[in-house]
């Protein structure tokens, strides 16, 4: 059975709220946290940072509830997009960009939500629960985007901070299930503060109130979240099949002369 | 003849307040479990939950609580505590939040499962404290046996772990 996964770390200028954070979350029983970077053009924060390496945030890493292996920490990159030219930093292959495991957008409109899901190069698209949802979510562009292996992502911490948020979330939640009928739904945290996280069950049993089903919801916590870790994962490979990395050279392969001369050599 | 079916919740209650531990009582943890389910549910959802509620076990040292209902209801109950943010006992209010560990259809297999998670959790503190907790912790270990419910004492933070397993018994 694949770990719990929680993608929706949000990136804390504090490194020591954003340490408790992880901390609390591992202590939940969730294996896996993405740290979530957000770009907003519209509050012209347009610079991507580097995101923070796991082992800059700890010198021993928590370990996981249940199990003995420690917690994964990956890195996430989300874009607000209102214009369609916001999107041109996926295509463009700058130095920073690369860093990261995971892409999301979070479309403002109809035709963005379109676009996000037939087009472009992302993971995830972010469903707004915090107002109420300003375009139909229309069959086409999901049932393209279910083929594409895309996932939506709904967040449940703002339906338990205020009562006016948790009629939307559900509202706009069971609008969307109504379309893809359970399938490819993400649910995770946004969680500023450790006491606003919940334990993987719970979140489990919450889907169950955005019209999830039992196995669906149980599905939208672990294995979801997985499958989205490797399509970012595939991103970096030759049509998802093969994969190259450097590999840590030893002194004595450093000899100037190929493997074949040496052999010649020899003889 | 058939006999009624119950679940059993157990949860732990996540607090940072230090104050927490020794001003929650039962009548506490009960009286936010209905106000969370009537904010959730409404009338409907409080009156299906409240057929054979009860919280059957409160430690407030350890934060584990036990609750049980119907098993026809469970799921109303279930989705309701996700959204408890406070308790409220003697007019004041302590931020907390639950997380249900294991629901379970008999009590036996609710402590069976505590008993395994304590013992976890104690490996885990067990990794960072000082060589004198190690010392009193493997004390009380080689002294341990099976006494009656309020014949234990406990000194320090990681033994307590070990009392709720007593108190369970």
């Amino acid at each position: 059975m694949a770990g719990f996964v929680d993608l929706n770390i949000p990136h804390l200028p504090e490194k020591e709220s954003l340490q408790k954070l992880v901390a609390s979350a591992a202590h939940l029983g969730y294996s896996t946290v993405a740290i979530n970077y957000v770009i907003d053009y519209e509050e012209k924060k347009k610079e991507v940072v580097k995101p923070i390496s796991p082992s800059e945030l700890f010198t021993s890493l928590p370990m996981v509830q249940g199990k003995s292996k420690p917690i994964k920490i990956l890195s996430r990159l989300t874009l607000v997009v209102s214009d369609p030219s916001h999107c041109n930093i996926l295509r463009a292959r700058s130095t920073n960009i690369k860093f990261y495991d995971i892409f999301a957008v979070f479309p403002k409109n109809g035709k963005l939500f379109h676009v996000a899901c037939t087009t472009l190069d992302v993971d995830l698209v972010c469903i707004n629960v915090t107002e109420k949802l300003p375009f139909y979510i229309k069959r086409p562009s999901v049932n393209v985007a279910m083929d594409r292996g895309i996932y939506f992502e709904l967040v449940y911490v703002p339906a338990i901070k205020d009562s006016t948020m948790r009629r939307y979330t559900i509202s706009n939640a069971l609008s969307l299930m109504q379309i893809c009928r359970g399938k490819n739904i993400v649910l995770s945290s946004a969680a500023e503060k450790p006491l606003q996280l919940r334990g993987p069950y719970d979140v489990a049993n919450l889907g169950w109130l955005f019209g999830l089903s039992e196995s669906n919801a149980k599905a939208a916590v672990s294995t979801n979240g997985r499958a989205v870790l490797l399509h970012g994962e595939a991103r970096k490979t030759a049509f998802g099949v093969v994969y190259t990395m450097k590999k840590p050279r030893t002194p004595d392969e450093d000899d100037s002369t190929p493997a074949t001369k040496k052999v010649k050599m020899a003889l | 003849m058939v006999r009624f079916k119950n679940r059993y919740f157990l949860c732990e209650i996540i607090s940072e307040d230090l104050h927490f531990q020794q001003s929650i009582d039962e009548w506490a943890v009960h009286n936010t479990v209905k106000n969370v389910v009537a904010r959730m549910h409404g009338d409907f959802g409080l009156a299906c939950c409240s057929i054979a509620f009860s919280v059957k076990y409160l430690n407030a040292y350890t934060g584990i609580v036990l609750l049980r209902c119907r098993k026809d209801f469970h799921r109303l109950l279930w989705s309701s505590l996700p959204f408890i943010t406070h308790l409220e006992s003697r007019n004041e209010r302590y931020r907390c939040s639950f997380n249900t560990l294991h629901v379970g259809a008999t009590m036996r297999t609710c402590q069976k499962f505590l008993i395994h998670h304590n013992r976890n959790q104690l490996l885990v503190l067990l990794r960072n404290c000082t060589s004198e907790d190690r010392q009193a912790i493997q004390k009380s270990v080689q002294s341990c046996k099976f006494v009656g419910e309020e014949q234990y004492n406990s000194e320090d933070e990681e033994s307590k772990d070990e009392e709720s397993d007593d108190s369970m018994k």
